[in-house]
């Protein structure tokens, strides 16, 4: 019995010894795994399926408005490289996104969105955020969404349709307003929700603003058109919100002012803009909960261009280049409705119009009707981290140059698409 | 309900701060400790579901301008509290301030699982977060808030651990009432639809035999329901302890095949009218649960 209690014993020694060995990972003096910051991976890809083959889809604009709308994202010099999502009949892998965010120090937070394409990396954001400046005080730095209007800081995996609304790629681009610069918000002190925020950025949007020198030549005849100081955009904006029992609503105006040095090339026929642009906006989203997990969301948009400068055309080679005095104003809206019956599936609806086309100087008439655009989705969620989604879409907005002016495109579109996300996701804002 | 609205308004006269706090529960017990001295907001409906949350923005001015912040922990908040915690701006109310208590820090929780993977439903890391539904542990809660209160407002330290002594006190007689209540049903085997009675059943040594949806945050599928009904009838269980906030279908449909007993349990004050207080709380679960 004795000797059996003494073999147990060193048995259990040994055992011990050997858990003693080996540390666990919060020992080992060096290990630095539980730094790690927060990293998630957002993945999205679609079917699209159209009325028209891809060569036809090639030519289509919305006539002053946007140029290739199906686009396949050569950027625009800036490092952009989104193209319009889902642009290619059949298959898509629309991006891939990689997320990282974690505390720096005390002081500060750091948060990176690497946006990925089949081809192309680019920094969607890569910003600051100080943690400790009291008082309702928040300050960013870096690369990142302005969070002008509704949608702008919504990244596109948050998104109740596929494509960004009429508005904001007509005007702003398929990358919004994605801006270097500082973004300051304060919170006021009060029972309901206001804030205000300012935001000074380098000002190099593709679509609306631009601060670089631009150079025209002819054989006869040249233009230089000088840089703009940078940082040449400024954007504020005021978001309150209030509950009444289980309804939230939530009103805000936003405004962008910046300098507009624009470049294109519409195949040999140069232009080159060179003056300033606001863009006013006004938001309206009213969201009710029915429970913990069924909701209906009223989410409307309007905008409101108006840009201001000389343009100058380089047509023929052989011809001097013309300067025009112009003024453009352009205006539209888009409204939406969502109605989510549980934590598994969700229906909405948007309609859209850009219903003011205003150009004090063009060459060839623009359409006199508005530019709409209509789209349903159904949604299923398996959970939290992957959705499926079908979306029709009917856009009568799109238009193709013909001999005699603009002929009218209809496109309708059915897509099937899907987004998932892994690892450690933060929580999204309301 | 009133108590519930009367703990939402915003300064009382005497009090020295203003205290956030995650869900109902957790407003009670602040308020049993500090009285009049702090006044409370509560960020979360007691009849919604607290893992979802909705991160309003009318709940950023309320933590905008709060002195201190009280959560329950353990990754229960984490759908919507920290954007809400990062666009107030308030220091005071920072994870890493002293200012902000997380309770389920000061506890030992159950179910922690060994490795967590999606594949296996929306895992809780740090181990099961609904702790508070074990009325024992309401009294350590009660010690964790008073020693946090007392350390930002040491003015009033002394009032802080009297209402404490109060508190235990009138909860120790309440505990006896409950556990005499619960003493016949030990042994008992219960269906859930999500294990958020863990630390309820293991008080009283209920023994749950599965839950309605087939994985944490997975939504009930048929071939999980047919499994269900199996073990009901072969385990005989004795009823279906169901949350306030998810669809009651499925649990009804297996009420319709098996005969099994539908019992609606509130996870906190506010999830039923009726429930107005954490005494209330117990009283109610008990009582839902020994009434034949």
């Amino acid at each position: 019995m004795k000797k059996i209690i003494t073999v147990a014993a060193c048995a259990a020694a040994l055992l011990q010894a050997e858990v003693v060995g080996v540390k666990p990972v919060q020992e080992r003096s060096f290990v630095q795994s539980q730094y790690i910051p927060d990293i998630s991976l957002v993945f999205d890809a679609s079917y699209a399926s159209r009325n028209k083959d891809q060569d036809e889809l090639a030519g289509i604009v919305i006539p002053g408005i946007s140029e290739d709308v199906f686009s396949q994202g050569e950027g625009d010099g800036h490092g952009h490289s989104h193209s319009a999502y889902s642009s290619n009949n059949g298959f898509n892998l629309n991006y891939a996104e990689l997320i990282f965010s974690a505390n720096v120090d005390p002081s500060f937070s750091l948060d990176a969105i690497f946006h990925f394409t089949e081809d192309e990396i680019g920094i969607e954001e890569a910003y600051f955020t100080n943690t400790t400046l009291a008082d309702g005080v928040r300050i960013r730095g870096g690369k990142l969404l302005s969070d002008f209007g509704r949608l702008n800081k919504q990244h596109p995996h948050f998104w109740d349709f596929n494509e960004a609304p009429l508005i904001y790629e007509g005007f702003l681009g398929y990358n919004h307003l994605n801006e270097l610069g500082v973004q300051v918000q304060y919170t006021l002190p009060l029972d309901e929700y206001v804030m205000i925020g300012a935001e000074l950025f380098q000002g190099q949007n593709e679509k609306s603003f631009g601060n670089e020198s631009i150079a025209l030549a002819t054989t006869v005849d040249s233009v230089e058109i000088e840089s703009a100081p940078a940082p040449s955009m400024f954007v504020g904006y005021l978001k309150t919100s209030f509950d009444i029992g289980n309804t939230t609503i939530m009103p805000g105006v936003s405004y962008v002012y910046g300098q507009s040095r624009l470049h294109h090339d519409h195949g040999g026929h140069e232009v080159a803009f060179d003056g300033k642009s606001s863009l006013y906006n006004a938001e309206f989203t009213i969201k009710h909960y029915f429970d913990s997990y069924s909701f209906l969301t009223w989410q409307s948009e309007w905008m409101h261009l108006d840009r201001e400068g000389d343009e100058y055309h380089a047509e023929d080679p052989a011809l001097p280049i013309e300067k025009e005095a112009q003024r453009i104003k352009q205006e539209g809206y888009y409204s939406q409705l969502v109605y989510a019956h549980d934590q598994n599936i969700r229906i909405g609806a948007r309609y859209e119009s850009i219903y003011k086309n205003d150009y004090a100087f063009i060459e060839e008439t623009l359409p006199s009707k508005p530019f709409k655009k209509y789209t349903a989705m159904a949604e299923y969620h398996f959970s939290e981290f992957s959705r499926l989604r079908l979306e029709y879409i009917h856009n009568n907005a799109l238009y193709k140059e013909g001999a005699i002016g603009f002929e009218s495109e209809d496109v309708n579109t059915l897509l099937l698409s899907v987004n998932f996300s892994i690892g450690a996701h933060g929580a999204h804002d309301f | 309900m009133k108590l519930f609205l009367l703990t939402l308004l915003p300064l009382s006269l005497f009090a020295h701060m203003n205290v956030a706090v995650s869900y109902p529960y957790i407003g009670a017990i602040t308020k049993a400790i500090a009285k009049e001295h702090v006044s409370i907001t509560v960020l979360a409906k007691g009849n919604w579901d607290p893992h979802f949350v909705v991160p309003r923005p009318s709940l950023i001015s309320k933590l905008r301008r709060s002195d201190a912040l009280i959560m329950n922990g353990a990754q229960l908040e984490i759908g919507w509290l920290p954007p809400l915690i990062r666009r107030s701006a308030n220091v005071k109310v920072q994870a890493q301030a002293k200012s902000f208590l997380n309770l389920s820090a000061q506890l030992e929780l159950i179910q922690k699982p060994k490795s967590v993977d999606r594949s296996l439903g929306d895992v809780h890391p740090d181990g099961n977060p609904h702790f508070h539904l074990n009325p024992n542990n309401i009294l350590r809660l009660a010690q964790v808030i008073t020693g946090f209160l007392s350390a930002l407002d040491e003015e009033h330290k002394v009032i802080y651990e009297k209402n404490l002594e109060e508190f235990y006190l009138f909860w120790q007689e309440e505990l006896k009432v409950w556990e005499k209540r619960m003493e016949p049903k030990r042994g008992m085997k219960v269906i859930q639809f999500h294990d958020n009675l863990a630390y309820f059943n293991a008080a009283y040594g209920l023994n749950s035999i599965g839950t309605i949806e087939p994985l944490p945050g997975i939504s009930p599928s048929s071939r999980h329901t047919l499994s269900l009904i199996k073990a009901i009838k072969e385990q005989k269980a004795c009823c279906i302890l169901h949350d306030v906030y998810h669809s009651t279908k499925t649990a009804e449909y297996l009420v319709n095949k098996t005969g099994i007993k539908l019992v609606i349990m509130p996870h906190d004050i506010g999830a039923l009218d009726s429930v107005e207080s954490l005494k209330g709380l117990f009283d109610y679960l008990t009582k839902a649960v020994s009434d034949d």
